[in-house]
């Protein structure tokens, strides 16, 4: 009802903008265009405004085009000159004075583009030939559909991934499988993130899959790649960026999920809104965390309060289509999406999701009962009144949100659609919806959640959740694709679709469509269980394969989309240290609960608290992303702050000599070596490496000074 | 080779899984004429100094002091409810130079540089509170997370140096805290975190993990090293990523240097006893800031890229954010950081460094003409104008770029966005604004935004 009222207001508003003369106006203007101004706009304005470039988003080489304006908005009102922002800006009367960096237009040539705007400002032909005017982003259509990544899955049939694999290797095999030392180490480090000199050669690889896929070091380690995702960190950032004390439940969620192989369709809703789904059940509360791990200005004036409202709604809306769509829709805030169907009505529609949701601390009291906490920013001395309550920070409604210091209220009761992002531009007030290009019209009630009467929340973060895992006409496909390839871009270091984050056009093409459809197929039929794809991919002879150079298959696929090779890639930060902690023999493997920012802590790296002013040294020398923004893929870089790190940092020194207590009963110097190579590397070492280490122990250097470099060894941080 | 190759500390290295340059270590546009700073040391007058109090000379201010602001919206600063009338400035203006600047008497020193210096009193932000504006003076945005300009110009350079990283920050050691959103102000976002500042700990060693632990000596730590390097060769061959692989030994060569170069660098005591003089080392009011203008000065010589150094510390009177008593808030700032200013620039231009290192000046925001009320009255955030000087990196001498209004309250004539003062600093050190990119989220990402920014081409000589 309310869209078929705009379009009439709308129509009838032009209607009365047409000059009963009309007709007779536009003659005279195709005159004035055909005769003069056609050559002037070609010459002072198209370069910049449709030939070689289109800055402000203003193209002017059809009619089309020039009446649809630019990023500033509506350029040229026809008939209407003095309305007409191009004539204030040739006027220098507004700024950017026009034509850029050129002086002014003479005013003979200022009127006469005046009086072709108060004619219609008509256009016989485009001003360059032949173009057509560009398409309507805000309009999705079925063409737009056909893109790959919004295709419902396609039906592969195949009986595994090395048979689809091998279908587009271009005449090429797979390499070698590795040797039986090297995936037992790749295994471990692969899913726990931890070596251990504990598993015979001689086990089954499937046992060991299994066991490490049972073992609560999983959930840690993979956690972790997650919480890239959703930019977790436990501060609001911004200028005081007060610590959030009871926000590590997330975290802890995060890993307990992992763990207990929760599907991901659930963890999905929960994350979105698990207080809509059990609004008692202290685990569906902590997963909202999802939404409210983002920054959030803790000083806010009073003219800022609606603009970082809408920032802290769009920190919500983007991480949430970026790490579970892989869609840049943020991009769509001010205008329509320039590359994907993505238009901003779309991206408004599916903001106001989130109009009433806020952070809050609760307290989740032992009889299930839930109670609004402390509301200041700086609660840390704070506990829960109630015996065995637990007091966490969700993202939710309902309950008393933490309130910042600032001039104005913690949400508004409505979201607007914002023209060019800005609060003061609003076009009307956005309704719950989702997008276009992912559902068909008509159908946004199928996924409508009515919360029940007495309800504390809204149920729009529920609908939202009941579309993203919709495979049958909602956004269902996309995000088992998006979720399958994370899970592949983790076991071989790079995706199917190399940039996870984006699906869309600008992103990296997929190197193989059949086998992500295929893995997000089994994923959905395994009642979407991560674990099961986990053992399908490890179980693979392409993931087996050595990593041996093979200069031919190099020069054939340099990037590796083939994946007839494995290629070594480097451990994250965390893995680094965890591993240290681990063969050292002193790592805590006390789980879950408040974290510390002490680098002499002894527990698993995930359990460091993330304050953003004050990120962990050691785990940004390694290439921890900042924790501002989604981030799909960490790059891995070699600086000399790690090398210092790993020579001189207190830690490092005390991990050696624990390292160095557990060889050191081994025997004599040469059992010495050979144990602390098992420890590390879970292998025997070679005879030159036994004579090089047997060297330096023997010119007087102690075990200690020894275990140090092997724990800087290359083959200590790469996954071989 | 190595040593040249560097993108930021001590960069080696560096595998993108993201898009990135084909050749990080390469500069990522070609110099464009015009550009002749190598080096950019940024003061920044952290709060927000006022322009009326220091080189905006407003005499119509004067006239009308005391005077309501007829039409002043009270929102504009930071505290709605503390609007005053217009106030004079308490300090006392002069002409200086042949260029007949104006300045208050606040830098005695500093203004007799002025005809070295371009003013650009037609600066004006987006936002009047103090991290958000300082986001946006540092990343082009008010929102956290995006590269700063001393990261930009890291990526599109490069790195001249082999043991000091190319983009360091330096901030205030006198416990006054850190500016607002603190690392945010030097984070990389984006871009790989090789090109993020790198921020010496005002207190203590400088650079972490710099030391040798005790328990350790050098010689020891020689042996460790040549032996990793054995049995990294040794395991080498064959390995598919060998150029990495080789590239972590050498950065263990590299931060074995670095333990002697760096705390090098950092030797101001090696300095002869004239020139810790000039820039006031051993006076109690400006040292703490004498000894960073000075630190900054031989990071140029050693080829660093981007030195920004706070003035202040977080907000208050810990800083330039001077809402109440301006006239003391002012002069103290001023007078720990006058000589050591005025120092720099002579001290650069003695060794012949002044044509290829950029001297800004400036802070996040400027300040109300009107006065915030209070027993000493001091002046409110303003966002609509503040004067940024510029000083050597080929900028014109005793040059003043745009006006503001006639009581220094809006900028008003040639009008400078940050972004066009961001498009002005890089283009200063060679690099054009618009084709410095880098492709995140599926676009070619900017520093300068997209609403086309200018170079204020005027400043360059």
């Amino acid at each position: 009802m309310r869209t078929f009222l705009f379009i009439l207001t709308t129509s009838s508003a032009l209607a009365a903008n047409l000059p009963p003369d009309h007709a007779k106006r536009m003659e005279r203007g195709l005159k004035l265009f055909d005769s003069e101004v056609a050559a002037l706009l070609k010459q002072n304005c198209l370069k910049c405004h449709g030939g070689d470039k289109v800055k402000s988003d203003f193209d002017m080489a059809t009619r089309e085009d020039l009446l649809r304006g630019g990023s500033h908005g509506s350029v040229v009102v026809p008939f209407e000159a003095k309305n007409s922002l191009l004539v204030s800006l040739i006027n220098h009367a507004k700024e950017p004075n026009m034509p850029d960096s050129s002086p002014k237009l003479p005013a003979e040539v200022i009127s006469k583009i005046e009086a072709w705007i108060d004619a219609g400002a008509p256009y016989s032909t485009p001003l360059i030939a032949g173009k057509k005017p560009k398409k309507d982003a805000s309009v999705v259509t079925d063409e737009d559909r056909r893109w790959w990544a919004f295709q419902p899955l396609k039906k592969v049939q195949a009986k595994s991934i090395d048979e689809l694999l091998l279908k587009n290797a271009k005449g090429m095999t797979f390499s070698p499988p590795a040797e039986k030392a090297v995936l037992v180490r790749r295994l471990q480090l692969d899913l726990t993130g931890l070596p251990s000199s504990e598993t015979s050669d001689k086990s089954d690889l499937s046992d060991l899959i299994e066991e490490l896929l049972k073992s609560p070091a999983y959930g840690e380690r993979w956690a972790r790649h997650w919480l890239d995702v959703a930019r977790y960190a436990e501060s609001t950032g911004f200028e005081q960026d007060y610590d959030r004390p009871f926000a590590f439940h997330y975290r802890d969620f995060v890993i307990k999920a992992l763990n207990s192989d929760m599907p991901y369709d659930q963890f999905v809703k929960w994350q979105l809104a698990g207080d809509e789904y059990e609004p008692q059940n202290p685990l569906a509360l902590a997963a909202t965390g999802f939404l409210g791990a983002g920054v959030f200005p803790s000083q806010i004036t009073a003219n800022e309060v609606e603009s970082s409202r809408y920032d802290a709604m769009d920190d919500m809306l983007g991480t949430t289509a970026s790490g579970m769509l892989g869609l840049t829709l943020s991009c769509a805030r001010c205008h329509d999406h320039k590359f994907d169907p993505l238009p901003t009505r779309d991206y408004y529609a599916m903001l106001s999701t989130f109009t009433t949701t806020t952070r809050m601390n609760v307290d989740v009291l032992p009889d299930g009962k839930v109670t609004s906490a402390i509301t200041t920013m700086n609660a840390k001395k704070n506990t829960p009144a109630v015996a065995g309550a637990t007091r966490m920070m969700i993202c939710a409604e309902g309950y008393d949100p933490i309130v910042m210091h600032t001039q104005g209220g913690p949400f508004f009761d409505k979201t607007y659609v914002l023209k060019r992002g800005s609060p003061l531009m609003k076009d009307g007030e956005a309704t719950q919806g989702f997008l276009q290009v992912l559902s068909k019209p008509g159908d946004a009630k199928r996924w409508q959640w009515q919360p029940p009467a007495g309800s504390k929340s809204t149920g729009k973060r529920r609908s939202l959740s009941n579309w993203i895992t919709d495979v049958d006409g909602g956004a269902g496909a996309l995000l088992a694709r998006v979720i399958v390839n994370r899970l592949w871009q983790h076991h071989f270091g790079t995706g199917l679709v190399p940039t996870p984050n984006d699906f869309g056009k600008t992103g990296t093409p997929c190197t193989q469509p059949e086998l992500l459809d295929w893995l997000a197929a089994k994923l959905i039929e395994n009642d979407w269980k991560l674990k099961p794809l986990h053992k399908l991919i490890l179980s693979s002879r392409a993931w087996q394969q050595s990593s041996a150079r093979d200069a031919k298959k190099e020069a054939t696929d340099p990037a590796n989309g083939l994946f007839m090779r494995f290629v070594p890639y480097r451990l994250e930060g965390e893995a680094i240290r965890d591993s240290m902690l681990a063969v050292s023999g002193v790592l805590d493997p006390t789980m879950h609960g408040p974290g510390t920012r002490d680098e002499n802590s002894k527990r698993r790296s995930i359990y460091f608290n993330i304050k953003r002013s004050q990120l962990i040294g050691s785990m940004v020398a390694f290439d921890q992303p900042e924790p501002l923004v989604s981030q799909g893929a960490r790059p891995t870089t070699t600086v000399a702050p790690q090398a210092l790190m790993l020579m001189n940092s207190p830690q490092a020194r005390q991990w050696a000599e624990g390292l160095a207590k557990r060889s050191s009963g081994a025997g004599d110097a040469a059992k010495q070596i050979a144990m602390t190579y098992r420890l590390c590397f879970h292998r025997e070492p070679t005879s030159a490496e036994l004579a090089t280490g047997f060297d330096f122990l023997q010119s007087g250097a102690s075990l200690a000074d020894y275990c140090q470099v092997v724990m800087s060894l290359n083959e200590f941080v790469y996954v071989n | 080779m190595l040593a040249r190759a560097g993108g930021g500390f001590g960069m080696l290295a560096f595998a993108s899984m993201l898009e990135a340059a084909k050749n990080p270590f390469s500069p990522k546009v070609p110099m464009q004429v015009g550009g002749k700073a190598k080096s950019i040391i940024w003061i920044f007058t952290n709060g927000g100094p006022s322009q009326v109090d220091t080189w905006d000379y407003k005499p119509e201010l004067a006239k009308r002091d005391g005077q309501t602001l007829e039409g002043f919206d009270p929102k504009t600063g930071f505290f709605p409810g503390s609007v005053g009338g217009l106030m004079k400035s308490p300090f006392e203006f002069k002409q200086h130079g042949q260029s007949g600047t104006w300045c208050s008497d606040l830098f005695p020193k500093t203004a007799m540089h002025v005809d070295k210096m371009s003013f650009i009193h037609s600066c004006w932000t987006g936002s009047n509170n103090h991290s958000p504006a300082l986001f946006m003076m540092n990343t082009g945005t008010t929102r956290m997370g995006y590269p700063c300009v001393g990261s930009w110009v890291n990526y599109g350079l490069g790195s001249e140096s082999d043991s000091l990283p190319s983009f360091v920050v330096m901030s205030d050691p006198m416990n006054r805290g850190l500016p607002k959103g603190s690392a945010a102000n030097w984070g990389a976002g984006f871009l790989p975190s090789v090109y993020q500042g790198t921020w010496l700990k005002p207190t203590g060693a400088p650079i972490e993990n710099l030391a040798v632990p005790a328990s350790i000596t050098p010689q020891r730590q020689r042996a460790q090293l040549d032996l990793m390097a054995r049995l990294n060769r040794q395991s080498l061959a064959g390995s598919a990523i060998e150029s990495e692989l080789n590239a972590r030994i050498e950065s263990f060569e590299l931060a074995y240097r670095m333990q002697t170069s760096a705390p090098e660098a950092f030797a101001i005591k090696d300095e002869p006893e004239h020139i810790q003089k000039l820039y006031g080392v051993n006076e109690k009011h400006c040292g703490h800031f004498g000894k960073q203008c000075l630190t900054a000065r031989r990071m140029v010589e050693r080829g660093v890229r981007f030195i920004q150094l706070y003035s202040g510390g977080m907000e208050n009177q810990q800083s330039w954010d001077g809402h109440k008593d301006i006239l003391g808030n002012h002069r103290g700032f001023a007078n720990e950081s006058d000589q050591p200013v005025a120092a720099l620039i002579s001290d650069l231009e003695q060794r012949g460094l002044l044509d290829q290192t950029l001297i800004i000046w400036g802070g996040e925001f400027g300040r109300l003409p009107i006065a915030q009320k209070g027993a000493q009255p001091g002046r409110d955030h303003n966002p609509h104008a503040f004067t940024v000087w510029m000083c050597g990196g080929g900028v014109k001498g005793g040059y003043h770029h745009g006006e503001t209004d006639e009581i220094g309250f809006k900028a008003a004539i040639d009008k400078v966005s940050v972004h066009d003062l961001h498009a002005t600093i890089l283009a200063a050190a060679g690099l054009d604004h618009e084709r410095l990119t880098f492709k995140f989220q599926g676009l070619d990402q900017k520093l300068t935004g997209v609403e086309n920014p200018k170079v204020v081409k005027a400043v360059f000589a």
